[in-house]
């Protein structure tokens, strides 16, 4: 017995060593180091893998990198604090997809690798996940591929979280704007019931209502649906002049299919998620079928000279080119990160929060300003394939073409 | 057998338990802020996996509803954590749990190896898709936020369920339903016939399981921050115990609990260091595992261990037994081919004066 | 009118259970012969969907064209894969649901070592391409020849299936080592080579399910879970181990999401999975009936 005590005892102390050995001890108050670091460390906990890596591949890794790339082209970003350019540097990890995952590893390039500053992951839910957490420990962070009405309206609770996206709100007012110019009386309405189409449904189908358009039919499918041609079928009998459809880009993709299938042709259609993307315009609605098809968006490389500067970089860079939504956001986030540590002349991450959020930043999106935390500029809200390029067509001083409609049929095969 | 009657013949490994925890207990206050977030994570897989072989391990009933399970404790927590206090929300869930977990067992009485697999895997698919269209219809939003209750609560929340099912399981595998579980597992209509009553039993124990991982979940949802039925309802939550455990090895108490903190710790690595090869170096090892593993890692490792002692065994007894040859063959023979050298050197030597 | 409802309905079922059949019947054969709960079937799909897509856009080889070299490979490469990954498992496996358990889990390392190659070599990107795209009229409503095209396949793959296990050699000694593995060895039949024939052309049907989905759906490395589920709840409904089973299944399947989604669209996820448990509480051997294995 005694022999066993002793057994047990030592195996307490053992564990508590392993304990201890694995992770560290807990650090007493740390000095701030005053030398300059050789390189600005930058987090990047993403979808590498599972359901969420293709959109994350072709919007925001490539933005990322290319950003991280033209900024070493350059020397690095000048740090007046310590009076030199330091290159920076992605430190890059696979979140697989899941959202606890993301929550984790953000905490451990926080905390543990104790980078200087982060990049988020991709997708609403993570965003969502990630803003308290940035909060807590004072790193601002720029969220690009992040569309919740939810999550702007507790900004204030998540002081660290920007959104450069544009939002529902002004991406619905848009669409409403474009329809009531082109004189559409009718619509039919479908999305998918995930929070992005129940989001944009809730803002935009009173929009609609209320600009005196009449919205015959309002239905859901599920996300992931395999066929949506009864659904098709059903808006075609109503003989709406526009369908609008609040979609993920695999729906987005099918019932463009369906649609050709059935024959279906609406003066206008608009879907919100994939028609900015360039594999939409090359693949799904092959040989010219995707003129006059409206989406959410959106910028293109006619609105500035940077931005073509860009979008020829990231063709150069990737053989692929940037999608016409979101990839300039995650550009842009870069692009004010930079700027605001310039501002700032410090790598301190608090100094650098308060420069984002007061200053204003010339990106290839234009002049960015957040107001409440949220971007309030950006190139276009609509956009529509016209000869292949997705054009801006807001009402007003963005516009840089007339939409075409009706929309022609879809060709042939 | 009775309560007592355990504490008394396995004082020895239920002391290691209560140390094990209490040293745990120590842990916010020794361990650097992201090992304890680490920690966390590990004592949540573990809680799963343990859960999971109090009912799965003994049976060789597979469950893949552990997803479903957890996922009610991480949505409840969703849902009510604006109207309730954390432990009120950890007791519900485990509850709802219970009572899922109970109309599982019920409704599969007749079930059986896999189609008690894909049952189990088709009713989390099924609660998931019903949440999210009850959230579309009545609610209108998918998607809830949990605020956030700071590292050192959620962790010890995480411990105090962590304890439970650990000691849960500890006393139900040296107890008769323990054995009785087992029973079940090997032959279930030779345990009727003993007088087991096998259908309460099964019924029993998986619904007692399920509470720990419903509990669990309510406590991961202000860690995750963000809930939506997809998350909540990740299958993969139901295949990553089933592995852990079968890698650990079902048949002892440690297995599950190595397994989960291996497989955990294992996985971390790779999507840190290894971001673009994680699933493929995570496959070879799940397959490497399956192969060479037979009956799990602890398991494994003991039988090692033993081959060891053997090994040493042997060297032991060869060497003795060179030793007594040394002394009884070689060492008078030594001796006296050398005395005899001796005095023939003394003779030369002599004869040369 | 009504008749008109009545019609589309039917038809889009058919034509999508066509396609939930043609995505099932690889795994049929592989759980109903070697009982291999095999949940990598959806990676294999997608290999195959993904090489149709290189084949077409970098090599301009036609989709058709590619059948003939797709499925041999895959045939290769599921036949391999049975003869030393399954069958080692299958010798060390005590009874049949300790190997269900086992094979189970081997699959679900393949499926990300899979999964892990086709983000490698394709990268995660979306892909799509278009090819016969043209619409046929049936009853005076469209429908997409691409889906057509799958539900032919469904049907002929069966068809000749069915043939093929009544009447040749190789198919009699398939049924005789799914029935009775022991019994087949005496009569000289080498189960161990039949099993493994059997998940090849079970990889090698599910190639050919990945060609065809290419035609319709846009492609990621992600997807093969969805369809692998798909693929289950076809074949246990189906009956595990009859591939008209598997056939029929799908159009009930299929019907049945049709029905719904003529209802409310966003319930057709819960109808599937609800026909699924009910069918596994009350008829657990499938619409067929059978128990198990062959038709």
């Amino acid at each position: 017995m005694n022999i066993k005590r002793q057994f047990i005892k030592s195996f307490t102390l053992v564990l508590l060593l392993a304990l201890v050995a694995c992770g560290g001890t807990a650090p007493a108050t740390k000095a701030i180091a005053k030398v300059a670091p050789d390189k600005i460390i930058i987090g990047n906990a993403i979808a590498l893998s599972g359901p969420n890596a293709p959109a994350a591949a072709l919007s925001q890794v490539p933005s990322y990198d290319l950003w991280a790339a033209d900024v070493n082209a350059a020397g690095g970003i000048y740090v007046k604090e310590f009076d030199k350019k330091i290159p920076v540097e992605i430190k890059r990890y696979d979140d697989t997809s899941e959202v606890g995952t993301s929550v984790q590893l953000v905490e451990k390039l926080i905390v543990e690798d104790k980078v200087n500053f982060i990049l988020p992951p991709w997708g609403t839910a993570a965003n969502f996940a990630i803003a308290p957490v940035v909060s807590e420990h004072k790193m601002p962070t720029l969220g690009c591929t992040v569309s919740s009405k939810q999550l702007r309206a507790d900004a204030a609770k998540y002081p660290s979280f920007f959104g450069v996206l544009n939002q529902a709100a002004e991406q619905g007012a848009a669409l409403v704007a474009v329809a009531k110019e082109l004189g559409i009386k009718t619509v039919v309405v479908i999305h998918n019931t995930d929070l992005h189409g129940l989001e944009f449904d809730s803002e935009v189908v009173p929009q609609l209502t209320a600009g005196g358009i009449n919205v015959i039919t309002d239905k859901g499918y599920p996300p992931g649906a395999t066929d949506l041609s009864q659904l098709l079928r059903e808006a075609q009998a109503a003989k709406p002049d526009a369908l609008i459809a609040f979609s993920y880009p695999p729906e987005t993709f099918l019932m463009t299919g369906q649609m050709r299938e059935i024959g279906f042709n609406p003066k206008m259609f608009y879907a919100t998620v994939g028609i900015a993307f360039p594999v939409y315009r090359d693949a799904i609605a092959a040989k010219g079928a995707a003129e006059g098809v409206m989406g959410a968006g959106t910028w293109n490389p006619l609105v500035s000279a940077d931005a073509k500067a860009y979008f020829d970089r990231h063709v150069a860079m990737f053989k692929q080119e940037p999608d016409r939504w979101a990839s300039a956001a995650c550009y842009a986030s870069g692009q004010i990160l930079q700027q605001a540590i310039e501002a700032a002349g410090t790598l301190d991450p608090a100094a650098v929060q308060t420069a984002i959020s007061t200053g204003e930043f010339k990106t290839i999106l234009g002049t960015v300003k957040f107001k409440d935390q949220y971007n309030t500029t950006y190139p276009g809200n609509i956009g529509q394939w016209q000869n292949g390029e997705f054009v801006i067509i807001d009402p007003g001083a963005n516009r840089q073409a007339k939409p075409i409609y009706p929309k022609p049929n879809w060709p042939a095969p | 057998m009775l309560i007592s009657t355990i504490l008394y013949e396995r004082k020895f490994a239920l002391t290691i338990i209560i140390a094990s925890i209490v040293a745990l207990a120590f842990a916010p206050a020794l361990l650097a802020e992201y090992t304890l977030i680490k920690l966390i994570t590990i004592l949540m897989y573990t809680i799963l996996t343990v859960s999971w072989t109090i009912f799965s391990g003994s049976t060789n009933y597979i469950s893949l509803a552990t997803a479903a399970l957890f996922g009610i404790g991480v949505y409840l927590s969703a849902v009510l954590n604006n109207s309730l206090p954390l432990p009120v929300i950890i007791l519900i869930s485990g509850l709802a749990s219970f009572i899922l977990a109970f109309l599982i067992g019920t409704l599969t009485l007749r079930l059986k190896g896999v189609y008690f697999i894909l049952f189990t895997l088709g009713v989390t698919a099924l609660i998931r898709n019903v949440v999210q269209w009850w959230e579309t219809h009545f609610t209108h939003t998918v998607g809830r936020h949990v605020p956030g209750v700071g590292n050192e609560i959620v962790y010890g929340y995480i411990l105090a369920i962590f304890s439970i099912t650990l000691l849960a399981s500890f006393f139900l595998r040296h107890s008769s339903i323990g054995m009785a579980l087992q029973g079940i597992g090997e032959n279930d209509e030779a345990a009727e016939h003993i007088g087991i009553n096998v259908t309460r039993i099964k019924i029993l124990t998986f619904a007692c399981s399920a509470i720990f991982m419903g509990a669990a979940g309510a406590v991961m949802a202000s860690r995750w921050r963000y809930v939506d039925p997809g998350i909540a309802f990740d299958p993969l939550l139901s295949f990553l115990p089933v592995l852990m455990a079968i890698f650990g090895g079902t048949s002892r108490l440690e297995g599950p609990i190595i397994g989960a903190t291996i497989f955990t710790l294992l996985r971390e690595f790779l999507i840190t260091k290894y971001p673009y090869l994680y699933m493929l170096l995570m496959g070879l090892s799940l397959i490497a595992i399956i192969l060479y593993l037979p009956g799990g890692l602890v398991v494994q490792a003991i039988r090692w261990w033993i081959w060891l002692k053997i090994q040493w065994a042997k060297t032991k007894f060869q060497w003795q037994m060179l030793k007594s040859r040394w002394r009884e063959e070689w060492r008078p023979k030594v001796s006296m081919w050398l005395a005899q050298w001796w005095l023939r050197v003394q003779w030369r030597l002599g004869r040369k004066r | 009118m009504m008749i008109h409802n009545l019609l589309d309905i039917l038809i889009t079922g058919l034509i999508l259970g066509g396609i939930y059949a043609l995505i099932a019947v690889g795994l049929s054969l592989q759980y109903g012969v070697g009982r291999v709960l095999n949940i990598a079937h959806g990676e294999f799909i997608m290999v195959g969907a993904l090489t149709t897509y290189s084949l077409y856009t970098v090599f301009g080889v036609s989709p058709l064209v590619a059948i003939a070299v797709i499925t041999p490979a895959l045939f290769v490469i599921g036949y391999l894969l049975d003869r030393t990954l399954y069958n080692y498992l299958r010798k060390k496996s005590p009874n049949a649901d300790a190997f269900s358990a086992t094979s189970l889990l081997a699959s679900f390392g393949l499926l990300f070592v899979v999964q892990n190659l086709m983000l490698l070599i394709w990268g995660a990107n979306l892909k799509s391409y278009s090819y016969l795209n043209t619409s046929v009229s049936i009853f005076g409503a469209l429908y997409g020849f691409n889906r057509l095209l799958a539900l032919g396949v469904a049907v002929g793959v069966s068809i000749v299936f069915y043939i093929f296990i009544r009447s040749t050699r190789l198919g009699k000694a398939i049924r005789a080592a799914a029935e009775n593995p022991t019994m087949a060895q005496v009569m000289t039949v080498n189960v161990k080579q039949v099993l493994a024939i059997c998940f090849g052309l079970g990889a090698a049907l599910a190639g050919l399910a990945g060609i065809l989905y290419s035609l319709i759906f846009e492609l990621q490395p992600s997807k093969g879970i969805e369809l692998t589920i798909i693929a289950i709840v076809v074949v246990v409904f189906g009956g595990l181990g009859s591939i008209t089973g598997s056939l029929i299944g799908g159009f009930l399947l299929g019907l049945v999401t049709s029905i719904v989604n003529f209802i409310d669209p966003s319930l057709s996820l819960v109808a599937f999975y609800l026909i699924f448990i009910l069918l596994l509480l009350f008829k657990p051997s499938g619409i067929l009936g059978r128990q198990i294995h062959a038709d």
